[in-house]
């Protein structure tokens, strides 16, 4: 079995908007919402010793995604080969995957009511294609391949490269969106778009703290409470009633 | 019988009248009644056991693995037992909504509620007689009960206070009406309105079926009659308006038998 991972190439990346529009065709993905993101981090420095970088981002896929134990209806889940994808027919809608998410890789998509996000192109994978991003970056500064396999570039720039996660010290997920590059833009990058914290819901926190153990209370009284009377009953016989 | 002669308390019978008494059969539910109930009990049977299956995250999920998995193989995948939720529900509430805007002057309005939701002083004492009995801790009599007695009141206060919020919410997360967080509520409002209904249905579920003193009232959502010794003891207040609108009837058409030849041209002229 395959272990997905992307690798994007700092170097390279000039910003360019390409594979986002690529990813918005190839997804329908509405105004407004986002499966991918070129956003620009801005300058550090003082000239001569300035940097400044585009920082791309998209679903990590994480190795321990938290968007998927806080799905309710189970919508969101992970494929064996790492992919987190959304099923759409059973999303409510509800958001409560987004706010677990400390990348904000999700978003809703208003016209459907549903929840969307980048899952590798994985209709594309299993025709044997490359993510539409991938293959639409002008500069090759996505690199796409199994990590799994020893002989792919993921897999070289990940593991002797020494291409980077985006994790800080409180969140530590396992991304599997690689980033390579000087360390002053990697670092750069992430001062700039700081990873988050993932959040439950209130809703959520009421769900597991108080509404449960207050639905179990009030289904186990009445359970008990006619369990007496059932035994009461077995135990004084039936009488022939109104007769 | 005269109007006069209808106790006003249950009296105890003789075992000719007693006899009499069960021979005789007075309405208690409309056929509409009672093919509602059944329909609804159907519906709740499929919603439950397909409901408790699509609650799946850890923090949320209730029931044990091995009952998901199995619902969604019965179903043929998880997608499936959404659909049939979500199909059982949708034509639920339209079935209520149609019988709230057709049905409303027969069975809606302010009388009737009453007579199903309003609690008496009767009915505080019969529901402290009545848990004792069921523990075998008095022998005092239950007090005189209209057509519901307290239990059944209280639970239809229950479901008339749940149902509308079962209802609206599943609409809304069914079609994805308004935003995340309302949606997030909703589904919280879903889980624990049903989870209320529930600790309801275990008690009305026991009366109706195993309980052995009131099988009659089992049978009367079956064939919509009671017979009157069971009314007369298990629900006197209603029993008495019903042989008091009896006598009255009677009185009437034997008024109208002996005004007959009079009146005959009148209707006549009506028809």
């Amino acid at each position: 079995m395959p272990r997905y991972a992307m690798v994007i190439d700092k170097e390279r990346c000039v910003g360019c908007q390409s594979c986002t529009v690529a990813c918005k065709s190839e997804w329908d993905v509405p105004e407004g919402g986002a499966r991918t993101r070129v956003r620009n981090a801005g300058t550090r420095g003082t000239y001569p010793k300035l940097v400044s970088t585009f920082y791309v981002s998209q679903c990590n896929h994480c190795d321990r995604p938290t968007c998927v134990a806080a799905c309710p209806s189970g919508a969101t889940y992970q494929d064996a080969n790492g992919v987190v994808r959304v099923n759409k027919e059973l999303c409510i809608g509800c958001g409560s995957c987004v706010a677990a998410c400390p990348y904000g890789a999700r978003y809703i998509d208003s016209d459907k009511g549903v929840v969307d996000k980048c899952d590798f192109c994985a209709a594309r994978l299993e025709q044997g294609l490359q993510p539409a991003c991938v293959l639409t970056c002008p500069a090759n500064a996505k690199i796409f391949g199994d990590l799994e396999n020893s002989n792919t570039d993921v897999f070289n720039m990940v593991y002797r490269e020494g291409a980077h996660r985006m994790e800080s010290r409180q969140v530590a997920l396992g991304p599997n969106v690689y980033y390579l590059g000087k360390p002053e833009h990697v670092e750069l990058a992430a001062a700039a778009f700081p990873v988050g914290q993932p959040h439950t819901v209130t809703a959520g926190r009421v769900w597991g703290a108080l509404a449960k153990k207050f639905v179990f209370l009030a289904v186990g009284a009445t359970f008990a409470g006619q369990a007496v009377a059932f035994f009461h009953q077995l135990a004084t016989a039936e009488k022939q009633f109104d007769e | 019988m005269a109007t006069q002669t209808i106790p006003t308390y249950p009296v105890p019978l003789t075992a000719e009248e007693a006899r009499e008494f069960s021979q005789r059969h007075i309405k208690k539910h409309q056929v509409a009644i009672v093919l509602l109930h059944w329909f609804n009990a159907i519906v709740w049977a499929i919603e439950l056991a397909t409901g408790s299956a699509l609650i799946v995250a850890p923090g949320y999920r209730f029931m044990p693995i091995w009952y998901l998995e199995m619902m969604e193989h019965l179903a043929g995948g998880r997608a499936n037992l959404l659909r049939i939720h979500i199909a059982a529900g949708v034509a639920w509430t339209i079935v209520f909504l149609v019988y709230a805007v057709f049905g409303w002057r027969h069975y809606l309005h302010a009388e009737v509620l009453r007579k199903e939701v309003g609690l008496d002083s009767d009915d505080m004492v019969w529901l402290r007689v009545r848990l004792l009995k069921l523990v075998g801790r008095t022998k005092q009599e239950l007090p005189p009960q209209g057509a519901y007695n307290a239990g059944q009141k209280l639970y239809a206060l229950l479901v008339y206070s749940m149902v509308p919020s079962i209802m609206i919410t599943g609409l809304v997360m069914a079609f994805h009406l308004t935003g995340p967080v309302f949606l997030q509520w909703a589904m919280l409002l879903h889980f624990v309105a049903a989870g209320m209904v529930v600790s309801g249905l275990l008690v009305h579920v026991y009366m109706g079926a195993v309980f052995p003193e009131e099988h009659p009232a089992f049978y009367s959502m079956i064939t919509g009659t009671v017979d009157e010794l069971y009314a007369y003891r298990h629900h006197f207040k209603w029993w008495r308006e019903v042989k008091a609108e009896q006598t009255e009837w009677l009185e009437k058409t034997e008024d109208a038998a002996g005004t007959e030849e009079k009146s005959l041209p009148v209707s006549q002229t009506q028809a």
